[in-house]
């Protein structure tokens, strides 16, 4: 594949050359949902959990934050941190009873917890605004010490969360290239050898819950100072299928996958809901598609193409974080 | 409260609870088989109801809620055999990928066909009006739908507890593979499970349209609602998912009486202490 | 207890149901030796290693690691006192490396604390270097980027062995691991595992009766679900239940 450095490089150009060919709101928002397709990677790609909650985390952080901003007027600096913060803890709880069962049972419990704090945040009008959701959030200033640049304009805004997407991204490297990397990758293949060569395959796992929770309650934080409005979507199923639609669509247990998902994902919405209010319908196509013929994603049909024209099969480096689509192997030696 | 309240209040759960308990049978049976939860269930319901609301027009309400079964099911048939089926030998979490798929794409095209606007249904008039129970006046639809179904969800249950076909479903849920080693013809059993499952979901819909109304969006919210019942009942559990979803109708009914903007977060409260409490469900196997 | 007795299982019995998989099986096995599990098909002698490696919980009896009481112990906890086994079926992680396979296992054992986990995973020298030492033990070097997937199966048993090794296990529970291997690479595993005895205590089950009978120390001998015969390789040979137990014949 793509020397490392190389994809650092297009990463990099990916985020100067962005708000040139959308609008800079747009080119937030992929950053934006690309850290919380990253955190599902997490969970989904690296270690074999489907979550289909992650709203929860998102919404929480977004309405804790977007509160904070409204009411004591915080400051940038602590709202992320809240935001994170609201993440972890939401999931570590939440996590630590969806854990306790697998499969089919741990994703329709994700699921229902997110309903919960849907049915409590439509219900609950007087803090969240309900389906108006809660406008009126400030955009404070970036500010440290002495030094505070003002984020009003849609460009200024982008170039922040863009460095803060950096910065989570390299977290999520740094996550993944440590010994959790293969940890997680073991947990998926094969839990129970995982556990019978001496891991506590449960404590991992609401390890894995409980981090991805953090970074979703980040991307929630940033989202509720886009618009200056948490609407009542961001805590709904519809962003939790989203995030998972994002990541499955970029490539699963890929470190860039959910980045080309997330890109893709916002590109396409904005494109056809201008021109077609059923958006979803389309959405609903490419899933199925993808679901049936390209289980690996973006990824998948990029090394498929530069395999096609480079006539080179891809180099295996042993320590690359994860395969290239979880299914494209099955299939091959099925 | 008084007691009249009370009283319509436990009735409305109990109706509630019958369909719960319908779409909680159809879905436990596809769970069991398939392996995965299948988020086009809600869609399905919805549909039923739909097809039901055209058809009655012309051809009476029986015959739309026939219409409504029959056209489901094939809808159902044809998902696991062009979709699912596909899917058998890859990880069961793309089976659920794709019924999500599938339930974005098929509520478009309800509003497509139907749309965006809500739409309400009759009863038919031979059911209309209420009926004089002593501590309160009930609709006669109601009570009837509450019979239908619990008389359908008693039959899918003796059905697949005491019949042979119903032997064979169970031992397709226990060992796909083995069963079909003893000849039987698996994939048949999983097409037809499927369609039943979904033609249960939209009786369900169908006979439940003139008591709820119908809008494009009744398939994904009922949908949450149909995971508790069998998340509580306890997975592959059908008389789980029966007492599961008598159990989410009427404290979702009476939550609605006493306090209702707790109503609906009180029914993700009970799956939440249920789950802590007995993490196999409520007659669910560890 | 004499004090060189690594593994001794207390009449340990296994019910599924209305079936006793294992009926009061008492055995102890002595440190540094190889002690061999035999039994026809179906006698318990897995079900004894689930219950000893705390995949299965016991429904009577006691298990003592190194004199400690390990009864029903959770699975995930035995590496770390020095207990690993291998499975019947090869239970490897399918899609990564032979070298990924093994490094997790040998991981396992290191308790680097919190700043540990931030360092990258190819940082840990000493890992590397035990992972090295494996695959050169079971003959892998040369597939170590391959996939554990794409690997044959006399390969993929002897990954089996290599991350049951890489937990550096006092205690090894090899469970059939020549189960389906040609005449060679049966060979090649017989050897393997007799390179391992001495350094390693070793509780096998194995079918082929030449290399049982050739490298253990000691033989216990299952039918139906019971301990029918212990011994030398020659007492074992010259028993008349073991005979009967597996020549046909109801007890």
């Amino acid at each position: 594949m793509i020397r490392p450095l190389v994809r650092l490089l297009l990463l990099v150009a990916a985020i100067v050359l962005l708000p040139l060919l959308v609008r800079p709101v747009v080119a937030a928002e992929i950053w934006i949902f690309s850290i919380a397709a990253m955190a599902l990677n997490l969970i989904f790609g690296y270690t074999g959990m489907l979550s289909f909650g992650q709203a929860t985390f998102f919404g929480l952080a977004a309405y804790t934050s977007g509160l904070m901003m409204i009411h004591w007027h915080a400051p940038l600096l602590a709202v992320l941190a809240a935001g994170t913060l609201v993440g972890v803890v939401a999931a570590a709880a939440i996590g630590y009873v969806c854990i306790q069962r697998v499969g089919t049972y741990f994703i329709m419990l994700t699921f229902g917890f997110n309903q919960m704090f849907y049915f409590i945040a439509y219900k609950w009008t007087s803090v969240t605004g309900g389906d108006d959701g809660l406008p009126g959030i400030p955009r404070p200033p970036f500010a440290i010490g002495p030094l505070a640049v003002r984020l009003d304009s849609s460009l200024r805004y982008y170039v922040f969360v863009a460095a803060i997407f950096l910065l989570t991204f390299y977290a999520m490297k740094r996550i993944v290239d440590s010994p959790l990397g293969v940890i997680f990758q073991s947990i998926r293949e094969n839990p129970g050898r995982a556990a019978a060569v001496g891991y506590d395959v449960k404590r991992y796992k609401w390890l894995a819950f409980t981090i991805a929770g953090g970074f979703t309650g980040l991307a929630g934080v940033l989202y509720s100072m886009m618009f200056g409005i948490v609407p009542l979507e961001a805590i709904s199923w519809i962003i939790s299928g989203d995030i998972v639609f994002m990541v499955l669509i970029g490539g699963i247990g890929n470190l860039y996958g959910p980045l080309l998902g997330a890109a893709a994902f916002k590109w396409l919405s904005e494109a056809v809901s201008v021109v077609w209010e059923r958006w979803p319908l389309i959405l609903g196509v490419a899933l199925v598609l993808v679901v049936l013929f390209l289980r690996g994603g973006l990824v998948e049909a990029l090394t498929r193409l530069r395999e096609a024209f480079g006539g080179m099969p891809p180099r295996r480096e042993p320590r690359e974080g994860a395969p290239v689509g979880v299914t494209a192997e099955t299939e091959a030696t099925s | 409260m008084n007691v009249s309240l009370f009283a319509g209040a436990i009735l409305n759960g109990l109706v509630t609870g019958m369909l719960y308990a319908l779409m909680g049978v159809g879905l436990s049976l596809i769970l069991g088989l398939l392996n995965i939860p299948n988020f086009a269930h809600g869609v399905l319901y919805a549909i039923g109801a739909y097809v039901m609301v055209s058809t009655v027009k012309t051809f009476g309400f029986l015959a739309g809620v026939l219409a409504a079964l029959v056209a489901v099911a094939v809808l159902g048939a044809g998902i696991e055999a062009f979709g699912v089926r596909r899917l058998s030998r890859v990880h069961p979490d793309y089976i659920l990928l794709l019924t999500f798929g599938l339930s974005l794409i098929l509520t478009e095209a309800i509003i497509l066909v139907w749309g965006p606007v809500g739409i309400t249904s009759q009863p038919p008039s031979l059911l209309a009006g209420g009926v004089d129970l002593g501590v309160t006046v009930y609709p006669k639809y109601r009570l009837a739908v509450m019979i239908v179904t619990a008389a359908l969800v008693a039959a899918c249950y003796l059905f697949v507890t005491r019949t042979r076909y119903g032997a064979i479903i169970r031992a397709g849920i226990e060992d796909k593979d083995m069963a079909a080693a003893l000849g039987i013809n698996i994939r048949r059993v999983f097409t037809l499970t499927f369609a039943t499952g979904a033609g249960l979901a939209a009786f369900g819909g169908a006979l439940m349209a003139p008591v709820r109304g119908l809008q494009p969006t009744m398939g994904l919210d009922i949908l949450p609602f149909a995971f508790v019942v069998v998340v509580l009942g306890g997975l592959g559990s059908l008389p789980g998912a029966i007492l599961a979803g008598l159990l989410v109708g009427v404290v979702q009914s009476l939550m609605t009486a006493i306090w209702p903007p707790g109503a609906d977060a009180s029914v993700f409260a009970l799956m939440t202490l249920g789950i802590i409490a007995r993490p196999q469900g409520l007659l669910g196997h560890r | 207890m004499s004090a060189d007795v690594l593994l001794r299982t207390d009449r340990l019995t296994c019910d599924f149901g209305a079936v006793r998989a294992v009926n009061a099986v008492s055995l102890s096995v002595v440190a540094g030796t190889l002690h061999s599990l035999i039994g026809p098909n179906g006698s318990g002698k897995t079900t004894l290693f689930n219950l000893v490696a705390g995949e299965v919980r016991p429904s009577g009896g006691r298990v003592y690691f190194d004199g400690d009481d390990v009864t029903g112990m959770p699975s995930h906890r035995l590496p770390h006192r020095g207990l690993a086994r291998c499975f019947q079926r090869t239970n490897v992680f399918p899609k990564l490396t032979v070298h990924d396979n093994i490094w997790v296992a040998a991981f396992s054992r290191r308790r680097p604390g919190a700043l540990g986990f931030l360092r990258r995973a190819s940082e840990f020298s000493d890992v590397e270097a035990d992972v090295e030492r494996i695959l050169g033990e079971v003959g892998l070097a040369h597939k170590r980027a391959a996939p554990a997937e794409t690997l044959s199966h006399g390969q993929q048993r002897a990954l089996e062995v290599g991350v049951t090794l890489a937990s550096s296990p006092r205690l090894l529970l090899l469970d059939e691991p020549t189960q389906g291997l040609a005449p060679e690479a049966t060979q090649q595993m017989t050897r393997l595992v007799q390179r391992l005895v001495g350094r390693y205590t070793i509780l096998l089950i194995e079918h082929k009766m030449r290399i049982v009978m050739s490298i253990s120390d000691r033989i216990s001998v299952m039918a139906f679900g019971e301990l029918i015969a212990e011994g030398t390789p020659d007492e074992v040979r010259d028993n008349r239940d073991v005979q009967r137990a597996y020549l046909g014949g109801r007890r």
